[in-house]
């Protein structure tokens, strides 16, 4: 669905390459996940693939077609959340989306009532926005990205500012959207909602693409194959997963006490990223 | 059409919820009142101001252009502020012509309160094809002023010392009128030279057509320019 050949991009009237030859590719209906720290490059690359920034060097196709190549009927293909809130605020959350949405073709743009029901703010659709938490303006960032059934989606942050519990249904609602074979690239410094999301994450670092993978694949290379229980005696011991259930030791420790958990000791995402890059993910 | 529609109303909706900026549509009215009542006044209590009314009227006539040039500009310099330019960076729209048509509305408003004056001004007996012939260059500055103003400025703030800046090129061919005539080609620079000119053709009986033809093509150069910059600027 997109693909990324020997992306550079330095901004004008600076020197700096923020993007050095980054290659990628997102498959139809998988959620790929850049994740990196503040001024990686994260933003600039979803900047370069909708359209914001051009000038760049290197190769970017999008449905099989270059991304030059492409018209103003590409902004009604995708989808984008921004990563800070951005609406009238003195417009009401209704009226800033039909406004919006009047300049899309009107087939495509979803019912409003259940836009909003989708993220809980329902009940504040017709209030102003300079009214709204920042967590409320996030979602309706959301919504406003997917109203017009884009095939691909943008999103910059998208658990932003965002209670656990609203965090948690965009989280749902992003892999809904996948199921329904949206293509979504996720930019996040979140560990948890890459893990949690993410068919495959790259690790960028200073513009550079470190790592592509599956995050549960990453995990497992890059943590230990043992089990670690721990008994309400307070008694712990680790043990490797290869033939746990024919290990003596292991069935032998685990009937000295109730046991009080037991963990397989994958790595976080988190401990993968810094072991891989050498870089501290939140700033 | 039925966007740029959509576009406008709520433009409007977005000047009229703030309360900083409803409060300058009064001016032009209160325009209306001084150039029917206040100048004749003057001109009457002042005889010395008898040589200067045409100057004054014209002075008027471009005060409402000025006045909805600052309240659109504003409208784009709080989008910018807010972040909203960028949704309208990732729109199926064109965003050179979105851009234009975007100025429309100031300029329509800015061309009725300049015809407006002229019907209401008691010194002149200007026909109605000149008046609006006339207005509409004084319009052109509104959407001039929209642009320069939210290219230069950064933040309200600094939008009122540029639109206050903007007044000067507006206003000083007005002096052209007042100094020797050698002297007064040096305005002719500034775009509304050419309509002060105009209007002062229209009064005298003379032939007035290629002074506004001339202001409205360096206008439309100017603002196309304005455009194409605002357009690089605004929506990223």
């Amino acid at each position: 669905m997109i693909i990324v050949t020997n992306l550079t991009y330095t901004y004008p009237k600076s020197t700096e390459t923020v993007l050095k030859n980054l290659n990628f590719e997102i498959e139809k209906g998988e959620i790929f996940g850049f994740l990196g720290p503040s001024g990686a490059g994260k933003s600039t690359t979803q900047k370069v693939l909708y359209k914001i920034l051009n000038d760049f060097e290197g190769g970017i196709s999008v449905i099989g077609k270059a991304l030059n190549d492409w018209g103003n009927e590409y902004f009604e293909k995708i989808g984008v959340s921004f990563e800070l809130p951005n609406h009238y605020l003195k417009l009401t959350a209704k009226e800033n989306l039909e406004l919006f949405a009047s300049f899309y073709p009107q087939e495509s743009i979803r019912n409003f009532d259940g836009l909003f029901e989708i993220v809980g703010l329902e009940e504040s659709i017709n209030q102003r926005v300079e009214e709204y938490s920042k967590g409320m303006k996030m979602r309706l960032n959301y919504i406003r990205a997917i109203m017009h059934d884009p095939d691909i989606l943008f999103f910059d942050e998208p658990t932003a500012g965002l209670d656990p519990i609203n965090a948690q249904k965009i989280k749902k609602h992003i892999v809904h959207l996948k199921n329904q074979g949206k293509t979504i690239f996720v930019t996040t410094h979140d560990m948890t909602t890459a893990d949690e999301i993410c068919d495959r994450v790259s690790f960028i670092v200073d513009g550079e693409i470190r790592l592509t993978d599956e995050p549960a694949f990453l995990k497992n290379k890059h943590g230990k194959h043992t089990v670690k229980v721990e008994l309400e005696n307070s008694q712990t011991a680790e043990f490797p997963v290869e033939d746990l259930g024919n290990n003596a030791k292991f069935l032998d420790f685990i009937k000295k006490g109730e046991i009080l958990r037991i963990n397989t000791q994958e790595a976080t995402l988190e401990e993968v990223f810094i072991k891989v890059t050498g870089t501290q993910l939140q700033e | 059409m039925e966007k740029l529609i959509k576009v406008a109303i709520n433009d409007f909706r977005l000047v009229f919820r703030d309360n900083s900026l409803k409060f300058f549509f009064i001016f032009p009215l209160l325009n209306l009142f001084v150039v029917h009542y206040g100048v004749p006044f003057a001109v009457e209590n002042f005889p010395l101001l008898e040589d200067f009314k045409m100057v004054i009227v014209m002075s008027i006539t471009t005060q409402g252009s000025l006045i909805f040039g600052f309240i659109y500009s504003m409208v784009l310099i709080d989008e910018k502020d807010t972040n909203v330019a960028k949704v309208y960076g990732i729109l199926p729209i064109s965003k050179f012509w979105f851009v234009i048509f975007r100025l429309i509305t100031p300029f329509l408003y800015s061309v009725l309160a300049s015809i407006l004056i002229l019907l209401v001004e008691p010194f002149y007996n200007i026909p109605l094809v000149e008046n609006i012939l006339y207005s509409v260059q004084t319009g052109l500055v509104a959407p001039m002023m929209v642009l320069f103003v939210a290219i230069m400025a950064k933040n309200k703030i600094e939008g009122m010392s540029w639109q206050k800046l903007f007044n000067i090129p507006v206003t000083m061919p007005l002096l052209a009128f007042l100094i020797p005539v050698y002297l007064s080609y040096l305005f002719a620079i500034f775009p509304t030279y050419w309509a002060y000119q105009g209007f002062n053709k229209i009064i005298l009986g003379e032939n007035f057509l290629i002074f506004l033809f001339v202001s409205f093509v360096y206008s439309i150069l100017v603002i196309a320019l304005f455009a194409r910059r605002f357009t690089k600027l605004h929506f990223q």
